[in-house]
């Protein structure tokens, strides 16, 4: 039960009794709602970044808080996947913020790409390396060794190489991307921890 | 899974922002509400930021990009992360790819055998072929049978006539898809006794169900795999239920990829479980 409080947004005016109501509503089973629940923040944010709105994760955490308010009555009247509802509240988010969105961004300096590298930039490059073998050692040594065999080609030859790799662990391609995503995405979340806590440290 | 799934170039366009409002909430909405439009939809976001990051992208479309994902210092942030594991894994796979200059086996065989007569060195290069070929052949046979004998048990097993009935030494195991587990620690089963089974309720989130399922058990890092063609739900459609004899499950982690099956017989969506079997 603690837990499960502990996933709630820590700036968020939602109570703890309107986030039970939340859980049940996404789904009876507990275990089940705290992952829909977590699933969902996440998911939401997202929308907020591909609309480019300021503050994603403030938004969402406006949109449980405007949900809170009214998830007694929901729960018992409203019909459909309440994911939907929790949507459409987002839409209504992004309607109403549109001075909060930024129209332009200049191209100068952030072709990251592009840019020469400075000191500064060098010194980031070594610690975001040495976190990246930090979080390798983490990972399963199968996950480690598809993860960097996923990434290992570029261009026509990358192509070629995930469908020999798909081909070899008897998967399709489609299958491998995405078990290569899920892999990447705990990897980053791992480096992006490892270079906050030594930047912190420093 | 939806019935008109997105195509990759609806995505892109998504991702990159050139698609108009209706198109766009029609794909915010599956990605909040099907697990396999929003695996695909993530998936592709990677495919895109590594297009960028090779070059890939054309002029307009690199404009865009910049200005969806490299528009906040977090953005920069994640962008270089993800440019540092390419760069990481380029440089591991050119290793890789590298011939072995010195040392091998080959190499110190050539140098046992040098001065001897012209005919002993292809003697013992056949012979150490062939013993290998032999090794590869008997391991490879031995798991072959094990396989085989296990997919007719495991079939029967499955069959919804002993689905009805409950023998004594069977324990249950509630496994979610990796799709709602990413950050969970790994389902462990242990090992069962001998003679006994264990029934993996593997939990089915897609908005579908289906008459039937099929699942590809395998063991990470072996090429043991057992497909079990015709698995069904339980009584509530939330979970599909699949029996494995004991003997089956050896120490190590297991990947099932279980998927939908329509009346017409075609294959529909897929769920991915994994969990460890100790002990």
């Amino acid at each position: 039960m603690k837990d499960l409080y502990e996933k709630m947004p820590r700036h968020s005016a939602v109570q703890p009794d309107s986030f039970d109501e939340i859980l049940a509503w996404l789904n009876p089973d507990r275990e089940l709602a705290a992952k829909l629940y977590v699933q969902l923040r996440h998911d939401l944010t997202k929308i907020f970044t591909w609309n480019r709105c300021l503050d994603p994760e403030g938004l969402t955490d406006e949109v449980f808080d405007r949900v809170a308010k009214k998830v007694h009555q929901l729960m018992h009247t409203y019909e459909g996947d309440p994911r939907l509802f929790f949507y459409g509240v987002a839409r209504n988010l992004i309607k109403e913020i549109p001075k909060r969105m930024k129209t332009q961004v200049s191209l100068e300096g952030s072709d990251f790409a592009a840019t020469p590298t400075h000191k500064a930039e060098d010194e980031k490059a070594i610690l975001r390396e040495d976190c990246l073998q930090l979080c390798l050692q983490e990972l399963s040594e199968e996950k480690r060794e598809l993860i960097l065999a996923y990434y290992a080609k570029e261009k026509q030859a990358k192509i070629d190489h995930r469908t020999e790799m798909a081909q070899r662990l008897g998967t399709s391609v489609e299958t491998l991307r995405v078990r290569a995503h899920r892999i990447r995405g705990g990897l980053e979340q791992c480096i992006e921890r490892c270079i906050k806590s030594r930047s912190s440290a420093e | 899974m939806s019935e008109n799934p997105i195509t990759e170039v609806k995505m892109r366009q998504f991702l990159l922002g050139t698609l108009d409002d209706i198109e766009r909430q029609q794909i915010e909405t599956l990605f909040i509400t099907d697990p396999s439009s929003r695996e695909r939809l993530l998936a592709a976001e990677q495919d895109l930021i590594e297009d960028y990051l090779e070059g890939s992208l054309t002029t307009a479309d690199r404009e865009s990009f910049l200005l969806h994902y490299a528009d906040t210092p977090e953005q920069l942030q994640k962008l270089r992360i993800t440019q540092t594991v390419r760069e990481w894994a380029i440089k591991k796979g050119t290793a890789a790819d590298r011939p072995i200059a010195t040392t091998t086996i080959w190499n110190r065989l050539r140098d046992i055998l040098q001065g001897r007569p012209v005919f002993v060195v292809p003697l013992a290069v056949t012979a150490i072929i062939l013993i290998v070929i032999a090794a590869v052949w008997v391991n490879r046979r031995t798991e072959r049978n094990h396989l085989q004998v296990g997919s007719e048990e495991i079939a029967r097993l499955n069959d919804p006539a002993s689905l009805r009935q409950t023998p004594p030494l069977m324990s249950i195991v509630v496994l979610s898809p990796l799709s709602v587990r990413s950050a969970e620690k790994e389902a462990e089963v242990a090992k069962p006794a001998t003679g006994s089974l264990v029934e993996l309720r593997l939990l089915w989130l897609q908005k579908e169900d289906y008459p039937k399922y099929q699942a590809v058990v395998r063991r990470v890092g072996s090429d043991e795999s057992q497909t079990v063609p015709a698995l069904y739900s339980d009584a509530d459609r939330s979970a599909i239920r699949m029996r494995l004899p004991a003997h089956f499950l050896r120490r190590g982690t297991y990947l099932v990829e279980l998927s939908g099956i329509d009346a017409r017989g075609t294959v529909g969506p897929t769920e991915e479980y994994k969990f460890i079997v100790s002990g």
